[in-house]
């Protein structure tokens, strides 16, 4: 192979070069954004349970209750027993649980949204201790009350006052901004998880519609392995029960609707197909391009080019432009890619994990977790790009240059 | 083949199809003899000065060149005996339009295993020789007809060859200029005594030769 010859070809034939490069860069391109964007909505899925530090939410579906006074469960979400989790946690896959216990209490004058948390844990709604934005978290065991920042504006509750939720008193020591860090999980006040436990299990219309221990809770926040997170689902689903509601980033991603959050399927066959339109786009350009070079090739081999001298030359030059095409295809997908993450994508959360009662005012409402579609291109997926033209520029090179190397000088030189 | 013959071409016959191209041609070149092969268009030239130089195999017939029989060998063997024992003169210059002056004049040795340098140093020093030495660097499209055909001279030189093929050289050139490059053949084969076999149809150019072969139908008629 020789490089002065490679170069010139390169340069002086620009667009011929330009053809072969173009129209390879644009289905690379087409690729690497694909993927990149498949891979955004999947980010962009997990990013309302990864607010709360899990992967997968556990609740169960039962009965509405008869009346709505003092504390219920929200249909969406009534008891999971003590003994679930302990089986819980001992499955593959899981890294760490929250426990926690939403009620929505009714009484005369208000509703409240009641949820009950853990006072430390990375995992599920207790990471709100890093969204109060006045006065201080619970300490272990007291009766006390975080009033979420909307609602303590809307009733005028201050840190020091006393809220009274289904005849109990608790001292508000806390207000939380949760509005940023979260959509499921979160509530109008939080208590302590054993003070949610105790007005649960104390509950007349909790235990007619769901029998409660203080030990029990009725969200579950796991934080799993992700390989392991589609056989980590169907597992809780033998817990659990047919009523079980497993929210994963893949039920999120369903919810998103878009193609590209569809299925791997698509992105797999947008790929191929995506693949398979640079392979024939390169091929046919260089193809074109051998053809017209036929009389070219035919004084190669006349002045003592034997065959494998043709083809690696020929290799040479298709894997160069096709290594163009590479890195050029992956310039165009980083700025459509920064392009398109100035994009935002809703993410539906689905009801059974939207908190406030469906049937007050608003409620019914969807509620939308909306961010910047974080599109990235990640390295291995530009390095795949790459290697993937120079892999299309090699296999095209030496089919053709093999194809052209058998040709007989005579065959094209003696029609001057 | 006696000492004298470094071309030998014996009952050489070529076909395409059902069309007989060549037809049981025999003949030889010495070392140093400038042959002219002359007939008119379709009488097989062409055809023979590809059997001859081993561009193409012949479909019965042998050749030899320089002692050597050419005859069955494969279009590898074929490519590294045209590098190493003949060189060629197109009507049509074939110069590679993206390589310079003395790129095209090094095509040959791009191949071979040798310093840059030199393979430079041996396409300059015939390129100067053709008194093209200012114009090293240029690409045939910045060349005039004259010019191209003297770089094609070059390149047909630049591996030491036994034979040179020259096919039609001064046809596509002026009258003038024609007469140039039929000098340098001259030259080369007097100062040399490089074989050289050219193929045209111009009698007058072909006067030039130390002998005729005249051909018509795919014979030899004289």
């Amino acid at each position: 192979m020789n490089l002065r010859y490679l170069r010139s070809e390169l340069y002086y034939q620009k667009r011929r070069t330009l053809a072969a490069v173009m129209g390879l860069s644009i289905g690379i391109a087409l690729l690497i954004v694909l993927n990149a964007l498949s891979m955004a909505y999947r980010r962009a899925a997990r990013v309302p349970l990864q607010e709360i530090g899990a992967d997968v939410t556990v609740q169960r579906s039962g009965n509405v209750p008869k009346d709505l006074t003092g504390a219920v469960f929200p249909c969406s979400a009534v008891t999971i027993r003590d003994e679930e989790v302990k089986k819980i946690e001992t499955l593959p896959g899981v890294r760490g649980i929250g426990r926690a216990v939403l009620l929505w209490v009714f009484d005369s004058n208000r509703a409240w949204i009641v949820l009950g948390v853990e006072q430390q844990n990375s995992v599920g709604p207790s990471i709100l201790r890093h969204s109060v934005i006045e006065g201080r978290f619970f300490e272990e065991g007291k009766p006390e009350a975080l009033v979420e920042v909307s609602y303590a504006r809307q009733f005028g509750i201050k840190v020091g006052d006393t809220i009274s939720l289904a005849k109990r008193d608790y001292p508000v020591l806390g207000i939380v901004d949760a509005s940023r860090a979260a959509k499921i999980a979160v509530g109008n006040v939080y208590l302590p998880l054993s003070e949610a436990q105790r007005l649960a299990a104390s509950s007349g219309q909790v235990q007619a519609v769901s029998p409660f221990n203080p030990a029990d809770v009725n969200l579950l926040f796991i934080k799993a392995d992700e390989e392991r997170i589609p056989e980590l689902s169907s597992a809780l689903r033998t817990i659990m029960g047919k009523n079980a509601t497993i929210g994963t980033p893949d039920s999120f991603l369903k919810l998103l609707g878009s193609l590209f959050a569809l299925s791997d399927k698509f992105t797999l066959a947008a790929s191929l197909i995506a693949i398979l339109v640079a392979i024939l786009i390169s091929f046919k350009t260089m193809a074109g391009n051998i053809t017209e070079r036929a009389r070219e090739i035919g004084v190669l081999k006349a002045v003592g080019w034997i065959n494998r001298n043709v083809v690696t030359q020929l290799l040479a030059e298709s894997v160069t432009e096709c290594l163009m095409a590479g890195f050029l295809g992956l310039l165009m997908a980083l700025v459509a890619a920064y392009g398109l993450s100035f994009m935002n994508v809703n993410i539906p959360i689905p009801w059974e994990m939207s908190p406030r009662p469906h049937f007050l005012p608003g409620g019914g409402d969807q509620i939308f977790k909306t961010l910047r579609l974080p599109v990235h291109v990640p390295w291995t997926l530009a390095s795949f790009a790459v290697l993937l033209s120079v892999v299309i520029g090699g296999l095209t090179g030496a089919l053709l240059g093999r194809n052209i190397s058998k040709i007989k000088p005579s065959e094209v030189l003696r029609h001057e | 083949m006696n000492n004298g013959t470094i071309l030998r071409g014996t009952d050489l016959n070529k076909r395409y199809g059902d069309l007989e191209v060549v037809r049981g041609v025999s003949l030889s070149i010495d070392v140093g003899e400038f042959v002219c092969l002359t007939g008119k268009s379709g009488s097989g030239k062409t055809t023979l000065l590809s059997l001859l130089s081993g561009l193409e195999h012949p479909t019965s017939g042998h050749v030899e060149l320089d002692g050597k029989d050419i005859t069955s060998a494969t279009e590898d063997e074929l490519a590294l005996f045209r590098r190493e024992n003949v060189g060629f003169i197109f009507q049509s210059f074939n110069l590679i339009p993206t390589l310079s002056a003395w790129e095209n004049v090094a095509l040959p040795l791009f191949p071979v295993k040798m310093p840059g340098e030199e393979r430079k140093r041996g396409a300059t020093d015939l390129l100067k020789r053709m008194e093209l030495g200012p114009r090293l660097d240029h690409l045939p499209s910045a060349l005039s007809g004259g010019e191209k055909q003297r770089v094609a001279i070059a390149r047909a030189l630049v591996t030491h060859p036994k034979v040179l093929f020259a096919d039609e050289p001064t046809g596509n050139l002026d009258s003038a200029t024609g007469d140039a490059v039929l000098d340098i053949l001259k030259a080369l084969h007097i100062q040399e005594r490089l074989a050289i076999l050219m193929v045209t149809h111009d009698e007058d150019l072909a006067k030039s030769a130390d002998r005729i072969i005249r051909m018509q139908d795919g014979e030899v008629m004289s």
